[in-house]
């Protein structure tokens, strides 16, 4: 098991936010996130990144308490990708993502050798060779976001955490992103815990054959786990986001995809 | 590792040039000066004193020397730590300055001029009022819970108008023919008075400048925002502590010895920025070697074009700022986002 969240608790004041959570994610499976907005997902995800440490209950990675590591050792096993990021310098790509090493050197060291190898490694893997020289302040959204998720593979840690990763993307950009997660998940067993609004996510990697769970949050009411296919219902999305869907199947290409018709918000 | 280019370290080519750079500078400023001295006797004052005139080989080796030794080490200093501070705050247009290390420097050279008679005082009273600023812009900066690079530089700027003011007191009450000249003329800067003696400063400022050098690339991790920094495994509360410990002792030791050299902080690491790329790993070190030779000329000028010295402060901007806009305009700006 990689992650591991058990009897989870959160609040920011007096309301609870996340209660009695517990979850976890094989290698190479694929966790994503439903739930409204303010419905904790960031937060989640922010208990797992040992930004918020006030919670009650355990999170482990690769069997250790995150609360017990220190940075490094934290940012060995779990890597970000953040939903949005402000740029300040215009560093080039390559410089961008060979800052997935910093764990790797103490608080006065710099990367080595084996650090820019992996660099190109990560490069090579995300496809971004074609404009690793360039500003990645320059790049489109779509292109920047793969620079992101090359800096996190970079880390070489087993759980990459994705926060709304396809946010500002366009159609093709967003499901040439997905491809790229699913065969990182399916080729280098990497285990992937993602928040998104989009509930054609977990149905598309339950299409594409990977391991994955869908995990539903709902301010003030138990959260819902299962297979993205039998969580997703008309029923769940009445409750949980107050919406008429319907859930058709269509089969074409040879595959059969899951997708969520909007019928209305009045109930 | 020809691929690994721009991430990597600078060519070696480039490395010899920034060392020789500042070296050269320093050479260059023996051979001027007020008091006419000729070439052949500046050279031979420095591999066999004893056969020089004694005028010539004091003003040579007792003057010129530890001023341009002196001016090297501010110009680094400053250069250094307004690039370290930019990444640290991640803004572009912060300098040497933001943490009120001026002001503070100032108005303990107020104190020490006004109260002390000025001499010694004034170097240990404006390092110490230099530190104590940056220690207070830092707790000002960390009350708020959430901590973010903005409010230390609000910090900044709190702590600086504050001792702003009491600079304006110290002049109100400083005596109008004889220290209120000294103090107006420490704000402009000078290093007139350099001699051996003052280079103890030299060691704040080394020791402040290796701190920076050695976690260059961090801060480049530190650019990226307190909490990506942190996921990408950083311990970004003590990486915060040493550079800025390392900018303060550098910009302190600095202001304490020349007074208040604005600009410097500011647009040499952004000259750097146009020539070598963002980079810290690269800038830091362009940073260094520039703001060390660009200092030693502007401080050779200042005491060579006319027949009375011209403050060094007012001089870096008057010269600085048009070279500035050249370069900007020769370059397209290194820097753009």
């Amino acid at each position: 098991m990689i992650l591991n969240i058990d009897n989870l608790s959160f609040s920011y004041d007096k309301t609870p936010l996340l209660e009695n959570l517990s979850l976890s994610a094989d290698k190479g499976e694929i966790i994503c996130l439903l739930g409204p907005n303010g419905s904790g997902k960031t937060t989640l995800l922010d208990c797992v990144l040992g930004f918020h440490r006030t919670f009650s209950g355990l999170v482990s990675v690769c069997g250790k308490d995150v609360l017990t590591l220190s940075r490094p050792e934290l940012a060995k096993l779990v890597s970000y990708v953040p939903q949005v990021h402000a740029p300040t310098f215009p560093y080039t790509v390559r410089e961008v993502v060979l800052m997935g090493r910093t764990a790797q050197s103490g608080l006065l060291g710099a990367p080595g050798k084996e650090d820019y190898e992996i660099c190109d490694y990560a490069i090579a893997r995300t496809g971004i060779e074609n404009f690793s020289e360039r500003p990645y302040t320059e790049l489109s959204g779509g292109e920047r976001k793969l620079v992101l998720l090359a800096r996190a593979l970079a880390q070489k840690a087993p759980l990459i955490v994705l926060d709304e990763p396809t946010s500002s993307l366009d159609f093709k950009n967003e499901l040439l992103f997905l491809e790229m997660l699913s065969d990182l998940v399916r080729s280098d067993g990497i285990s992937v815990l993602m928040a998104t609004h989009a509930l054609q996510h977990p149905l598309y990697f339950e299409s594409e054959g990977i391991p994955s769970k869908a995990v539903m949050l709902c301010k003030g009411k138990p959260f819902r786990t299962g297979a993205p296919g039998e969580l997703i219902t008309p029923e769940t999305l009445r409750e949980v986001y107050g919406v008429r869907a319907e859930v058709t199947e269509i089969k074409a290409g040879g595959k059969t995809v899951k997708t969520v018709a909007v019928i209305g918000s009045d109930i | 590792m020809q691929k690994n280019k721009s991430a990597g370290t600078l060519s070696l080519p480039v490395k010899a040039l920034l060392l020789i750079i500042p070296f050269l500078a320093v050479f260059i400023s023996l051979f001027f000066g007020r008091y006419h001295i000729p070439l052949s006797e500046v050279a031979l004052s420095l591999i066999k004193p004893e056969s020089v005139p004694l005028a010539s080989r004091v003003a040579v080796l007792h003057l010129r020397l530890p001023r341009a030794i002196a001016s090297a080490f501010v110009g680094a200093s400053l250069a250094v730590s307004g690039a370290a501070f930019q990444s640290v705050f991640r803004n572009p247009l912060v300098n040497s300055g933001i943490l009120g290390v001026s002001n503070g420097a100032g108005f303990g050279a107020c104190v020490a001029i006004v109260f002390f008679g000025g001499g010694v005082f004034t170097y240990f009273f404006s390092f110490v009022f230099a530190v104590a600023a940056v220690l207070l812009s830092y707790f000002a900066g960390r009350i708020s819970r959430v901590t973010t690079s903005i409010t230390m530089i609000l910090g900044g700027v709190i702590v600086g108008a504050f001792f702003s003011a009491l600079v304006s007191i110290m002049k109100y009450v400083a005596d109008p023919y004889s220290q209120l000249p000294s103090i107006t003329f420490w704000f402009m800067g000078s290093f007139a008075s350099i001699n051996y003696s003052h280079l103890y400063a030299l060691i704040p400022m080394g020791l402040g400048m290796l701190l920076i050098f050695l976690s260059r690339w961090k801060l480049n991790v530190l650019s990226m925002g307190e909490r990506e920094a942190a996921s990408l495994g950083l311990d970004v509360k003590k990486a915060q502590i040493l550079i800025i410990g390392g900018a303060t002792l550098c910009t302190a030791a600095a202001v304490c010895i020349s007074g208040t050299i604005g600009w410097v902080g500011l647009v040499i690491p952004h000259i750097g920025r146009m020539l070598t790329g963002n980079s810290n790993q690269k800038l830091i070190p362009v940073s260094i070697s520039l703001g060390a030779a660009f200092m030693v000329i502007m401080d050779l000028l200042s005491r060579t074009l006319t027949g009375s010295e011209i403050p060094i402060g007012i001089l870096c901007a008057l010269i600085g700022t048009p070279f500035f806009v050249y370069l900007l305009k020769k370059t397209k700006g290194g820097f753009k986002a």
